[in-house]
């Protein structure tokens, strides 16, 4: 009984012990970005651009369509047993992909894909004694490693939101149309669409980009021994930085139906 | 003569497990000494503990007449312009050319702009005779010329150096190695003890080596410090350890398997 306590005990205190330092490296970063750096690193900044940007492009595209996709065909047969009336399926839709879908999918996709390669990479780092080693150099690490990806993620998630967010869209709409002959005039209205769901989309986008270089920055810094531990920081990575997005979803969710008393 | 470095009763435990029981040494002001054990002692903690890469959990180190184990991470970047370290893995950042990576510490250290910085880089890798790769990356390169170009980056903190190849400019007062010739074919392995002798005999840097490799021990130490069960076994200069009587020093020394010597793990 003893022993069980202790355990709880173990696994409270390291818990509490890993949301401090995800803060400590979240507070880092904020003051990396305000520090006056002598040396700037746009060059890394426009490296994790293209890294984090241009290469997820195509994964995107491709997995925001397909759900698109599914999502209203789904939509549709469901209506179509119901009521047969396919009119408010695209302008509803719209307000969906803005307001939530485009923001937090791409987010999900950029969590697997991107907070695993930033694991992956300071986690090697950290275990071969780069890290160390950029200390040693002057340099601190959160502001070499994590700032230009806090930077570039932030940048990229809303591009690549609103990208996959009118992929999504356009391939919803195409399957409405040749699967149940819903007219496209129908289909892409925009009366459902407020200015309040685009400020939603910018801040869920901002927020999930924001979360994702920071958790799994935060999770290669923990990396320990070698390979095993760089395995062990990507799967945490991915695990963390997805979870936050879900999290965070909610919470902006919730704070919007708050702010607005319930009128989205 | 006082001690310019030292490590006073100095414990470290990793997940319980202790690895410094109370470990003390002094290091004199130029002086090569040498830091020899089995694996897992705890030779290159100590090395870290000293410049703040690794917390202590008990115990004092002194540095040049100041205390620098309980300096937060903001107040070391001083203390590491005076001592540099070149670790057992070149630790060359891959996304960057030599060239480069010889380049961020002058930067951050010396406050130098990024051309001034490249061109001080290119000279400062002449003098391990790596000008020819300083646009190369690092796993373009062998392992030898790595740790070369390592060397270049731990000696790059500190004023401009001579352009002439080969001659070696030191900025840091300091120098420590990890294992330097791990690795290394034997070569280039008394290639980098002769570099390591000539820091220390020519521009009196002290320099504190981390090896397993007993010709570097025996060829270049002033001084010896056997690490055994967490604590300094003997301190002696290399004649004395051949000397010794002593049955743990003659097993290490003589590498052999059988002896009094407890080794973790075997």
């Amino acid at each position: 009984m003893t022993r069980f306590a202790e355990t709880i005990g173990d696994a409270i205190v390291a818990a509490v012990r890993a949301v401090r330092d995800l803060w400590l490296v979240y507070v880092g970063t904020v003051a990396g970005l305000v520090r006056k750096s002598r040396v700037p690193h746009r060059g890394e900044v426009a490296r994790q651009l293209y890294a984090i940007g241009n290469r997820s492009l195509v994964f995107v595209i491709v997995t925001l369509g397909f759900i698109g996709m599914v999502m209203t065909y789904e939509a549709c047969l469901q209506l179509s047993r119901v009521v047969g009336d396919y009119t408010q399926v695209g302008p509803q839709y719209l307000r969906l992909v803005i307001s939530d879908f485009a923001p937090t999918l791409t987010a999900l996709m950029l969590a697997t894909r991107v907070g695993a390669g930033i694991a992956a990479e300071i986690g090697s780092m950290k275990v071969t004694e780069q890290i160390d080693a950029l200390r040693m150099s002057g340099v601190l690490p959160i502001d070499y490693l994590i700032v230009p990806r806090f930077v570039a993620s932030v940048i990229m998630t809303l591009v690549l939101s609103t990208v996959g967010g009118a992929v999504m869209y356009a391939a919803g709409g195409l399957t409405a149309q040749y699967s149940f002959g819903v007219n496209p005039n129908n289909f892409y209205g925009l009366q459902f669409v407020r200015p309040r769901h685009v400020v939603m989309m910018i801040v869920k986008a901002l927020s999930y980009g924001a979360a994702i270089p920071v958790v799994a920055g935060f999770c290669g810094l923990r990396a320990r021994g070698s390979s095993e531990g760089v395995g062990w920081a990507t799967t945490a990575a991915v695990i963390g930085s997805s979870f936050a997005v879900i999290v965070l979803d909610f919470v902006i969710s919730a704070a919007a139906l708050f702010v607005t008393g319930g009128d989205l | 003569m006082s001690a310019y470095i030292e490590w006073r009763d100095v414990h470290k435990a990793f997940a319980g497990k202790p690895v410094l029981r109370g470990m003390s040494l002094a290091v004199t002001k130029g002086e090569v000494l040498f830091i020899i054990g089995t694996s897992g002692v705890g030779k290159s903690v100590t090395i870290k503990h000293l410049i703040g890469l690794l917390p202590i959990d008990a115990g004092e180190i002194w540095f040049d007449g100041e205390r620098v184990d309980e300096l937060p991470e903001r107040k070391l970047a001083p203390l590491r312009r005076r001592i540099g370290m070149v670790f057992q893995s070149s630790t060359l950042f891959d996304s960057m050319t030599l060239a480069e990576n010889v380049a961020l510490p002058l930067r951050k250290h010396g406050g130098m702009r990024h051309a001034a910085a490249l061109d001080e880089a290119r000279r400062r890798l002449a003098q391990v005779y790596m000008e020819e790769h300083a646009e190369r990356y690092p796993a373009e390169l062998s392992d030898g010329m790595r740790k070369r170009a390592a060397i270049a980056r731990t000696l790059a903190v500190g004023p401009a150096g001579p352009a002439k190849p080969g001659q070696l400019h030191s900025g840091p007062e300091v120098v420590l190695f990890d294992e330097p010739t791990t690795g290394l074919d034997p070569v280039s392995a008394r290639r980098i003890d002769r570099l390591i002798r000539e820091l220390a005999t020519s521009l009196g840097v002290t320099a504190i080596v981390v090896s397993h490799d007993p010709p570097s021990i025996l060829g270049i130490a002033d001084r010896v410090a056997l690490l055994y069960q967490g604590v300094v076994h003997v301190v002696a200069t290399p004649a004395e350890l051949r000397a010794s009587a002593d049955p743990i020093v003659q097993q290490f020394i003589g590498g052999q398997s059988a002896g009094p010597m407890e080794t973790p793990g075997f």
